[in-house]
């Protein structure tokens, strides 16, 4: 999996690439321990590049949402695929989490 | 059709899952199913490997989890069994739950359940076979 970041005003952005699985969630957790030290309080995690995604990626999502909410942090999802959505959907965790079609609709939201 | 009935016997480390999973994936390409399908199927042994390692073999390395994949008239079995005592798959917390919507485990059987079409398990709970059936139209 990468990670590609980048600011837009206040807005980060963090472009995943790859599979999200139970062997690189530790990966995705440690770059938003970073984000989180460096008082990124607004993120938007892009999906576009993201092809899979397991429990173990969700459950990494889940504690991020639930770390950032801790110090009034907001968090949103955009350019799932089809596949991707549907993990989300299954587990009802669209619910939770803010998804939105594109970066462009999802950086007017916050 | 092509026929397969393939056994592989692999060490409870979650680092060997990728590698396992992709020469698999290569092996049942060339089955009659779509992209989705292969999608589904990749996600769902994950599913089952990852809790067969974990809560059944404890990720005891020296423990074996067995992977026996069988291609029939119309269908993929994929059957994962671990070495541990199986569980409660008859009263598996519901993820979906609001209560239990921010657990962070616990949804690996749903995400199966939902990918494949039939799921059965046996040896209470140690043993899970998993069917998905064939395409029509999809011609290999």
């Amino acid at each position: 999996m990468k990670i590609r970041t980048e600011k837009n005003e206040d807005i980060l952005i963090c472009a995943l690439e790859g599979e999200i699985d139970i062997n690189n969630s530790p990966q995705l957790r440690k770059a938003f321990d970073d984000f989180i030290k460096k008082d990124e309080k607004k993120i938007l995690v892009e999906f576009s590049g993201v092809s899979y995604i397991d429990s173990s990626g969700l459950a990494t999502l889940i504690e991020m949402f639930q770390r950032l909410k801790k110090i009034s942090g907001q968090m949103r999802f955009c350019g799932m695929n089809q596949k991707i959505k549907n993990a989300f959907e299954i587990t009802k965790l669209h619910k939770l989490f803010e998804i939105f079609d594109n970066q462009e609709v999802a950086l007017k939201d916050f | 059709m092509s026929v397969m009935n393939l056994h592989e016997r692999i060490p409870a480390d979650l680092k060997v899952i990728p590698k396992f999973i992709r020469a698999l994936t290569e092996k049942i390409k060339q089955l009659p199913l779509d992209e989705r399908q292969l999608h589904d199927i990749k996600l769902s042994l994950h599913e089952a490997l990852v809790n067969a390692m974990k809560h059944g073999n404890g990720l005891n390395p020296d423990l074996y989890v067995e992977v026996h994949v069988e291609s029939r008239n119309g269908y993929l079995s994929v059957t994962v069994s671990d070495k541990g005592e199986g569980f409660d798959f008859q009263n598996i917390p519901d993820p979906t739950k609001p209560d239990n919507l921010q657990k962070l485990s616990g949804r690996g059987i749903l995400l199966i359940r939902r990918h494949m079409d039939k799921i059965k398990f046996f040896d209470c709970g140690s043993r899970i076979k998993m069917i998905k059936f064939f395409k029509k139209g999809v011609k290999k």
